[in-house]
């Protein structure tokens, strides 16, 4: 079983990307989970057709210890099993030890297990890694492989860069590596070449390049993927690429983050300023 | 100051030179009448300070919990204070519910004043007690910190301005000090005609008489409607040369929003304290000090004198909070013993100064002033050391064994020896007290460690 977190800056597109590919993945045969690992509870919405899953918090919350694996795993497109970690009302508690909780219970609960046959586990992971909680996934080899979503805007890499020097101190303990970038595209200018140089700086590989299209927004409204809504439109292919290139990857570095001043210096060289 | 031991590689604390914060303020809250302590946190914290409470008090004592569990850490407290607020009216019917938060609370973010707020509004006809909050994380700061926290959020929460009344009432912060000590300050302050009210009082709740009944909350303590009239009052007098540099404390409210005189001394240790402090309320009261205490510091003067060949020249290391070992290192001062080591574990930063200000210039190069160490640092310390005798609580006991020096304890925790509550530190029956105690546990040590061993010559 591979196990596999994306992460990447807010609103970046981790959800729709990693369930765009988990649908590619499962078309290719492979049985896939996926941990929302987000208290908005929203990583599996385009696998399942809606917010319809009870997270593991909630069940905990309602129905205590004594909690059933059938109770926070749904099946979703093509054989996904699907999960949400959830957590508490914005402001209140603790978010990333509701992360923590629920992982456990999972593997308490056999989610894991052999018998499961999973070829794949991915974490979708908020934002950036603000606590504990937001970086269990990549703690104690619980992913062994991370993909960070990104595009050319600054912020974006500048987040892309603060996760990469949480990977490398949780490399040496635990043996995380990173599997390489995935380039959201924004339409920013020289943003392919921007990112392939900030990919470069990392020791890392720009493994896919993922053009804008209205088309993922269609799907969304839909609550499908694009690959389920669209099958046969060229940015099902995209994903389907995406797919096939992280199934075949071997790639796995620890990376080397930038100082902020060759982040800046790349965004000038390559940049609209270019 | 940091201890010079603590390098790069060894930064942890082992073996603490303090408590926690939430003890101080359940400490505080007990000392209230009709009062429960309520910590918001999870079992074990409120299990652990009523334990350590009590091998010292050696009386009952109840601190209520709203029950933390991995869910509550979580989903925030918000659920769990409301319901522990609850039990704790029903139960126990209080005139006063001090909540002190924890380390996990104080962690995950809960916002204790707001749920406070809202309980207040949700049950604005049912006649609730007093509820009074504190902010205690353990991780930042000692048991002082959230005992003077705590008498703070007591005035600031209930305090009401007002004209003093005759006989003059006068508000005492004593600081954290034994049942014994606050009986005597109370006696001190009323021989002068003045009403004390002392923040907090636990001598009765915490050292109280035999009961055939087991009694939920002990009688005792200062009523909730006099710490409101705290606010009407002659002046204020707040004991702790340390405390007197914190910027805000129960008595700078007090005296910024109910204009009430502020009077910021030392704890009334030794002879200088222990004058000022006189001198002090003679001039709130217009009165001269009475007879009796002039006698007590006659008989003082004149034990110190016929003592003095056993104490003078002696080697101390006191250690403790921060203004209990300033009081002490000042009247080990005036005995003509140099306390050749000083510690706490608290980190104020005021610490060194305040002891060099009071303990004579001559043994300041003979002295180490040490803030914010941990035992093992003191011992390691003292391993390097002459000394010939330490002064501080319980928690020395075993570095005192190891290195085979007496222990005079004082303060809290003494749970190791029966009289915890009784101990007398302040005033000049305090310093009668100490002065025996220490000149007796020095005999005692030369007649122990004599081959022939000497009796009466």
């Amino acid at each position: 079983m591979r196990k596999v977190a994306i992460y990447g800056k807010g609103g970046i597109g981790k959800s729709t990307t990693t369930q765009n590919t988990v649908a590619g993945l499962a078309e290719m045969g492979k049985k896939v989970m996926v941990v929302g690992c987000d208290p908005k509870a929203d990583s599996t919405r385009l696998l399942l057709g809606g917010l319809a899953q009870r997270t593991v918090l909630d069940t905990l919350r309602e129905e205590g210890e004594d909690v059933e694996l059938e109770d926070v795993r749904k099946e979703g497109y093509s054989g996904t099993m699907c999960t949400e970690s959830g957590g508490p009302e914005p402001g209140v508690g603790c978010a990333g030890r509701g992360i923590i909780t629920s992982i456990n219970l999972l593997e308490q609960l056999g989610a894991y297990a052999d018998s499961e046959d999973l070829d794949y586990v991915f974490y979708d992971v908020l934002g950036d890694v603000v606590c504990g909680g937001f970086a269990m996934p990549i703690r104690e080899g619980k992913a062994q492989e991370i993909y960070i979503v990104v595009s050319g805007e600054m912020m974006a890499m500048y987040a892309a860069n603060n996760i990469c020097k949480g990977i490398v101190k949780f490399a040496e303990a635990g043996g995380v590596r990173l599997g390489g970038l995935i380039c959201n595209s924004r339409k920013v200018d020289n943003e392919m070449e921007m990112i392939q140089a900030l990919a470069d700086k990392l020791g890392t590989q720009m493994i896919h390049f993922v053009p804008r299209d209205n088309m993922v927004q269609r799907a969304e409204i839909n609550r499908k993927t694009v690959i389920e809504f669209e099958s046969a439109h060229s940015q099902a292919d995209e994903y389907r690429a995406l797919a096939k290139k992280i199934d075949a990857n071997e790639m796995r570095v620890i990376p080397t983050p930038l100082a902020i001043e060759e982040l800046e210096k790349l965004l000038i060289d390559y940049g609209i300023a270019a | 100051m940091k201890s010079a031991l603590k390098t790069e590689h060894f930064t942890a604390t082992q073996n603490a030179c303090k408590l926690c914060a939430p003890l101080g303020a359940a400490l505080v809250f007990k000392g209230i009448a009709k009062s429960i302590p309520l910590l918001h946190g999870s079992q074990g914290c409120s299990t652990y300070i009523r334990r350590y409470m009590i091998s010292h008090f050696k009386e009952p004592l109840d601190i209520a919990c709203s029950n933390f569990g991995e869910d509550t850490a979580i989903f925030g407290g918000g659920a769990n204070i409301k319901l522990a607020l609850d039990n704790i009216r029903h139960q126990y019917a209080p005139d006063l519910i001090g909540v002190a938060t924890t380390c996990l609370s104080e962690t995950i973010g809960d916002d204790v004043p707001m749920f406070i707020r809202a309980y207040q509004e949700d049950n604005r006809h049912e006649g609730l007690p007093a509820l009074v909050h504190v902010a205690t994380p353990s991780y930042q700061g000692t048991h002082m910190q959230g005992f003077h926290g705590a008498v703070r959020a007591l005035v600031s929460t209930l305090a009401e301005p007002g004209e003093s009344p005759e006989p003059p009432r006068v508000n005492l912060f004593p600081g954290m000090v034994s049942p014994a000590d606050l009986r005597q300050l109370k006696t001190i302050t009323a021989s002068f005609g003045l009403v004390p009210v002392l923040v907090p009082d636990y001598s009765d709740t915490l050292n109280g008489p035999l009961w055939t009944e087991y009694q939920r909350i002990p009688a005792g303590g200062t009523p909730v409607a006099a710490v409101r009239q705290t606010g009407a009052a002659a002046a204020s007098i707040e004991c702790g040369l340390v405390l007197a540099g914190a910027g805000e404390t129960a008595g700078t409210w007090l005296e910024k929003q109910c204009e009430v005189p502020l009077h910021r001394l030392g704890l009334p240790i030794g002879i200088r304290q222990t004058d000022r402090f006189f001198d002090c309320l003679a001039a709130i009261s217009g009165r001269p000090v009475p007879d009796k205490f002039a006698a007590q510091r006659g008989r003082l003067l004149d034990a110190l004198v016929d003592g003095h060949k056993h104490l003078n020249g002696v080697r101390a290391a006191i250690f403790g909070e921060e203004d209990l070992v300033a009081g002490l290192a000042g009247y080990c001062g005036e005995l003509g013993i140099v306390p050749v080591l000083c510690a706490t574990g608290g980190g104020e930063g005021r610490f060194a100064t305040t002891v060099k200000n009071v303990v004579p210039e001559a043994c300041h190069e003979r002295m180490q002033v040490l803030e914010d160490v941990d035992f093992v640092t003191i011992e390691k310390i003292l391993e390097t050391m002459d000394v010939d005798l330490l002064i501080g609580h319980s928690k020395g006991y075993t570095m005192s064994r190891r290195l085979n020096k007496p222990l005079v304890r004082v303060g809290f925790p003494v749970h190791d020896r029966v009289d915890g509550s009784r101990l007398l530190h302040l005033g000049y029956r305090g310093a009668q007290q100490l002065f025996d105690r220490i000149a007796n546990t020095l005999i005692e040590a030369k007649q122990e460690s004599n081959v022939v061993g000497y009796t009466y010559y």
